[in-house]
């Protein structure tokens, strides 16, 4: 039932692969000299956002496999999961900012933000899916 | 949209991976359509009709 990858798709596995490493490699280098080395003045800002420039590159590279995507359907399906994504994020946000403000919740690493956008995104995809079933 | 795509496929024996080869879409693309819940766009509803060699009309019906 599975479908073979789109050419697309695999220049999407290509470029997110390496990206995934690199994010993992400049983390743990990262947190290492900044704790060992304790840098300061703008060396340390350079390591303490180095780790986000993997991040951002992924998030371009799930716009990139959106544009290139030539099947309308597989497209379709990504563009609705991602709508769902950006909604549930918003939400989750707005209302634990809410709650935050009540003393209710504890304040959350933004960074944590982009891993709940992809995670709820990717529980959309099968229900999108299912619904052209 | 309702439509005969899955007709005009069992004609002449195809598969809906057959048919997705053909129309150079993924088979899920294909499954979708002939559910009827998915609407091609109109590049992709020519491309149907001309492999088939028929008018978009007879293979799609909209139900207004």
């Amino acid at each position: 039932m599975r479908q073979p990858m789109t050419p697309p798709m695999r220049r999407y596995l290509a470029r997110f692969v390496p990206a995934m490493l690199a994010y993992v490699g400049v983390l743990v280098g990262s947190l290492w000299v900044i704790r060992h080395l304790a840098p300061t003045g703008p060396l340390l800002w350079a390591l303490a956002v180095a780790p986000a420039l993997p991040v951002i590159a992924v998030i371009a590279i799930m716009g990139l496999y959106l544009m290139e995507e030539t099947d309308e359907f597989l497209r379709s399906v990504l563009a609705q999961s991602m709508l769902w994504g950006i909604g549930v994020t918003l939400t989750v946000t707005t209302a634990w900012g809410f709650l935050e403000n009540a003393d209710l919740l504890p304040h959350p690493p933004l960074y944590l933000i982009f891993p709940l956008f992809c995670a709820s995104m990717g529980l959309a995809q099968p229900l999108v899916r299912w619904r052209y079933q | 949209m309702k439509n005969r795509l899955k007709v005009l496929r069992a004609e002449r024996d195809w598969s809906q991976a057959d048919l997705a080869d053909r129309l150079e879409v993924s088979r899920q693309t294909v499954n979708a359509l002939e559910t009827g819940k998915y609407d091609p766009s109109l590049p992709l509803a020519f491309k149907i009709a001309r492999l088939f060699d028929q008018s978009i009309e007879t293979i799609f019906q909209d139900e207004a």
